[in-house]
């Protein structure tokens, strides 16, 4: 019909395709890479350890503080300078990172692992259960959480543990209703009627049938609590709940900075780790928005009318 | 108590006169006296006591200094020797001793008055005596009791009684009413005969602290220091509390009942104070900053704000010494570790261990505080320079401290529980002691404890102390009264008679040192009484109840608006009852 040259016609997988939207976001790519740089660091910490010579707790009086007890500024001995401890803010930047993505990751796996089998059993076996489980999870998010977890702290005392079990709770119901919603609409399709005809089993289908389909769900919800866990953790160790002293975490070194009114003084306590907190929360949200875009097309916004109907 | 930085227990003064205290600005006294308005005050947690038979932390001095008249006080003054003179307060005049030191007579100012609820009445001797009997109840009493039971005829067996009286109301009145102190006569109702068994040249201090202050009648009716006191707290000073909602704020209003002609300590120029609790340093020293507030209660200012207020050349800031010193106690009750903190060697390991440059430097720097190796704080007499536990630069001798740890069977190190306040720059202090411990294999557990229980519910619990909830803690203390000060240092904290005292936490007790201290008390000349105190200190010390840390000067800043800001010795904080305000 036209004389134009057709290209060859490549035949290109579903993670490929996906693989090739991602790539042609420049925004997408930019966050992958500073998702990238913060690994990198928290899983380089001992060797930027090695490098300045300063360890996360050790306190450098002589060299990182004034005879005033106030921290030293960024220099060639410490490049990001010291804390009101005298110890080395680029080593404790370095080795909080590694709380930060620790948490992050545990927990908004843990979170969606949570989530997506309440959310998977209320979806598929509906009336009572539903009910039961959706109350729970309305339940859940009408709990004050900070209270909450201001109360379970003084009773336990703080710990890593303890900071992730409460971020867990408090953030796999947006996945269990999110998962529910999608189950109950799998769940009258034709494969799955199919598959029960055929004999099996309500976890067989759950399994074998529904779950495969969830996956753009989870990945994406997934990815985006990692950021909302790292605040969280964040926040939980500014207010001193969170990870235990002189142990490093960003949340835990804005609080020092916030305590005595450092950040008069030293405003380098309050740029750096509020920088990273910020920029690496900035980048798992973006990387996550990119991931939606590119494993689902079609819930993408049309920013034109008018657009070649090209696959992408 | 002391708590520790500076703001402590009991407090007092001291020291002042030999510390080089910089007063860099007075108050501008050219200008008249301006009565009225409210004089805003910030604090982060509540005071501790109303009733000041029970109110020891230095901060509660100003509540009472407010509140409350003693036989003695002191002016607020800018000046250091004025500042611990003892005057007449509700006495007419400090009264020279008789009958070879013995006897003192005070005569009671006429027209001073309760605020009592039938209106106005004159306080009397009697009142004096039922003050002094109230320090003893078995409900609440109070923590510088010994102080007097050593001192007055007949106070110690009119306190044994009381001991054996059930803590109830009843109970309580009934004995009052019923029993006498045989050393406190009142030949008429304006005139006190106080009998001591021994001499004491500073029993005329004693009378300036507040627990000692006379007591109205109508509180035999109430338990110490109870809700139901609070709410009928009857005032002699001339504030007396209005709205009050614990944790939260306090209101002081004019008590009606007093008359500033028969008082020449307090002027009382604000017509009301405003206390306000629960903030935290940074919110305080901003508000301060912005002239939102006026005073602060019960602040440490933070290096930061102090080096950015210097730098500023802040002329609100004031230096004033009050003795205090910050150390580590202790607990060698508790069975942890198999009791190891009963061994000496252990204790004086953490002598050796502790870095006390770093504390200084955490503290502020060289200006504000020094090293101390002793229980005496810089000014008081019996305060010299010596060190059981030397270490270079006083920065700690970390092998030494392991040494004494292997030979005592502890070649591995040891994990020691440390409380700390959760508030200002003690969490700073707290891991800085656990980082110079840490480098002699010491570790150390860190607790926060919210700031306004660490002493009232905390540390002066003695379950807390035998359970081992702590194996070392670090407080503070202040002296009681100025100058010849040791006794408040030393009879409180480190003395036992087989009575728990509060603020000995764990019992200590030397007889050796208590021989030494009897005969300071006695002694007569200054270099004989600071050269006994001095062996106390080395005699405590070689037993290394405690771990001496640091000896500070107090930094008192206020708003602009705050005039004739003149510190008043036992709160260490300006006088609120003599400062006005040009807003």
């Amino acid at each position: 019909m036209s004389s134009e040259a057709v290209a060859p016609v490549i035949q290109r997988g579903s993670w490929a395709l996906t693989a090739r939207r991602l790539l042609r976001d420049p925004a997408s790519i930019a966050a992958l890479g500073f998702i990238v740089i913060v690994v990198a660091f928290a899983i380089l910490a001992p060797a930027f350890e090695a490098w300045t010579g300063h360890s996360a707790i050790a306190q450098y009086r002589d060299t990182g503080m004034s005879a005033m007890g106030l921290p030293a500024a960024p220099n060639r001995e410490f490049v990001f300078g010291t804390d009101h401890l005298g110890r080395d803010v680029l080593v404790r930047l370095a080795f909080g990172a590694r709380v930060s993505l620790l948490v992050g990751v545990l927990a908004a796996l843990c979170a969606s692992v949570v989530g997506v089998t309440v959310g998977m059993t209320a979806g598929y076996f509906g009336g009572r259960v539903d009910s039961v489980l959706s109350r729970m999870m309305d339940l859940v998010m009408s709990v004050p959480f900070l209270l909450c977890a201001l109360a379970l702290v003084s009773v336990f005392g703080p710990s890593l543990q303890l900071s992730i079990g409460v971020i867990v709770f408090f953030s796999w119901t947006t996945m269990g209703r999110v998962i529910r919603g999608q189950v109950i609409s799998l769940r009258r399709q034709e494969f799955v009627e199919a598959g029960r005809s055929l004999g099996a089993g309500p976890l067989s289908i759950m399994f074998v049938d529904i779950l495969p389909n969830l996956s753009v769900p989870i990945i994406v919800y997934t990815t985006m609590m990692i950021p909302g866990s790292i605040v969280f953790e964040a926040t939980l160790s500014f207010l001193g709940m969170g990870i235990v002293p002189p142990a490093p975490s960003w949340g835990g070194m804005l609080a020092d900075a916030a305590n005595n009114s450092l950040y008069l003084v030293a405003w380098w306590l309050v740029f750096i780790p509020g920088t990273a907190l910020l920029l690496t929360t900035l980048a798992f949200n973006i990387f996550g928005d990119s991931l939606r875009d590119a494993l689902d097309p079609k819930g993408r916004p049309r920013p034109r009318a008018k657009r070649k109907g090209v696959q992408r | 108590m002391a708590a520790t930085n500076c703001f402590s227990r009991l407090a007092l003064v001291s020291a002042l006169a030999m510390t080089g205290c910089a007063i860099p600005a007075l108050s501008a006294y050219a200008q008249d006296a301006q009565p009225g308005g409210t004089l805003r005050i910030l604090a982060t947690e509540d005071i501790d006591h109303f009733d000041p038979t029970s109110g020891a932390l230095v901060t509660t001095m100003n509540f009472a200094r407010a509140t409350v008249r003693t036989l003695i006080s002191y002016a607020g003054s800018t000046d250091e020797t004025k500042r611990i003179t003892p005057e007449g307060d509700l006495a007419t005049e400090v009264p020279q001793p008789t009958d070879d030191g013995l006897t003192y007579t005070f005569k009671i100012r006429e027209g001073a008055a309760w605020n009592a609820p039938s209106g106005p009445r004159q306080i009397t001797s009697a009142d004096f005596e039922l003050g002094m009997k109230r320090m003893c109840n078995p409900a609440l009493g109070s923590a510088a009791l010994t102080y007097y039971t050593g001192l007055i005829a007949g106070l110690s067996a009119f306190c044994d009684g009381f001991a054996k009286v059930q803590p109830t109301v009843e109970a309580m009145k009934d004995y009052i009413t019923k029993n006498d102190i045989s050393g406190i006569e009142e030949p008429d109702d304006s005139t006190v005969v106080i009998h001591l068994s021994q001499r004491a040249g500073d029993f005329i201090y004693m009378l300036s602290l507040p627990t000692s202050a006379p007591a109205p009648v109508e509180v035999l009716d109430y338990l110490p220091d109870s809700p139901d006191y609070r709410a009928n707290f009857i005032a002699s000073g001339p504030y007396t509390p209005g709205d009050y909602a614990p944790d939260t704020s306090l209101q002081l209003v004019r008590n009606p009942a007093w008359k500033a002609e028969t008082d020449p300590l307090r002027k009382a120029y604000v017509d009301e104070i405003q206390l306000t609790f629960g903030l935290t340093v940074d919110a305080i020293m901003q508000q301060m900053q912005s002239g939102d507030s006026d005073m602060t209660y019960d602040v440490t200012i933070p290096p930061a704000v102090l080096q950015t207020l210097t730098a500023a050349g802040d002329d609100k800031l004031m230096t004033v010494s009050s003795g205090n010193t910050n150390f580590i106690f202790i607990n060698t009750v508790s069975g942890n570790n198999n009791g190891a903190l009963k061994d000496v060697r252990i204790r004086q390991a953490l002598n050796y261990a502790i870095d006390k440059a770093a504390i200084v430097q955490q503290q502020g720097g060289p200006t504000i505080a020094k090293p101390v190796n002793g229980i005496f704080g810089l000014g008081v007499l019996g305060y010299h320079e010596f060190s059981l536990y030397p270490s270079p630069d006083s920065k700690g001798d970390p092998a030494k401290a392991k040494a004494l740890l292997a030979e005592a069977g502890f070649p591995n190190g040891i994990t020691l529980k440390m409380p700390f306040r959760s508030k200002g720059i003690e969490p700073a202090i707290a891991q800085t002691i656990q980082a110079s411990m840490a480098l002699a294999g010491i570790t150390i557990e860190l607790t926060p404890v919210t700031a306004s229980d660490y002493y009232s519910k905390f540390m002066t619990n003695p379950v807390n102390t035998k359970d081992g909830i702590w194996d070392i803690a670090p407080v503070g203390w202040t002296p009681d009264w100025a100058g010849g000060s040791a006794r408040s240092v030393f009879q409180p904290q480190f003395s036992f008679d087989g009575t728990h005292q509060t603020y000995n936490y764990t019992d200590y007790n030397n007889p050796t040192a208590n021989d030494l201290a009897q005969q300071a008390i006695n002694a007569t000349t200054p270099e004989e009484v600071g050269r006994l105190w001095a062996q106390v200190d080395e005699t405590v010390m070689a037993d290394a109840p405690v771990v001496p840390m640091i000896a500070n000067l107090i930094v008192l800043y206020r708003g602009a608006a705050v005039q004739n800001f003149q510190p008043y010795a036992l709160g260490v904080q300006g006088d609120w009852t003599n400062v006005w305000l040009q807003r």
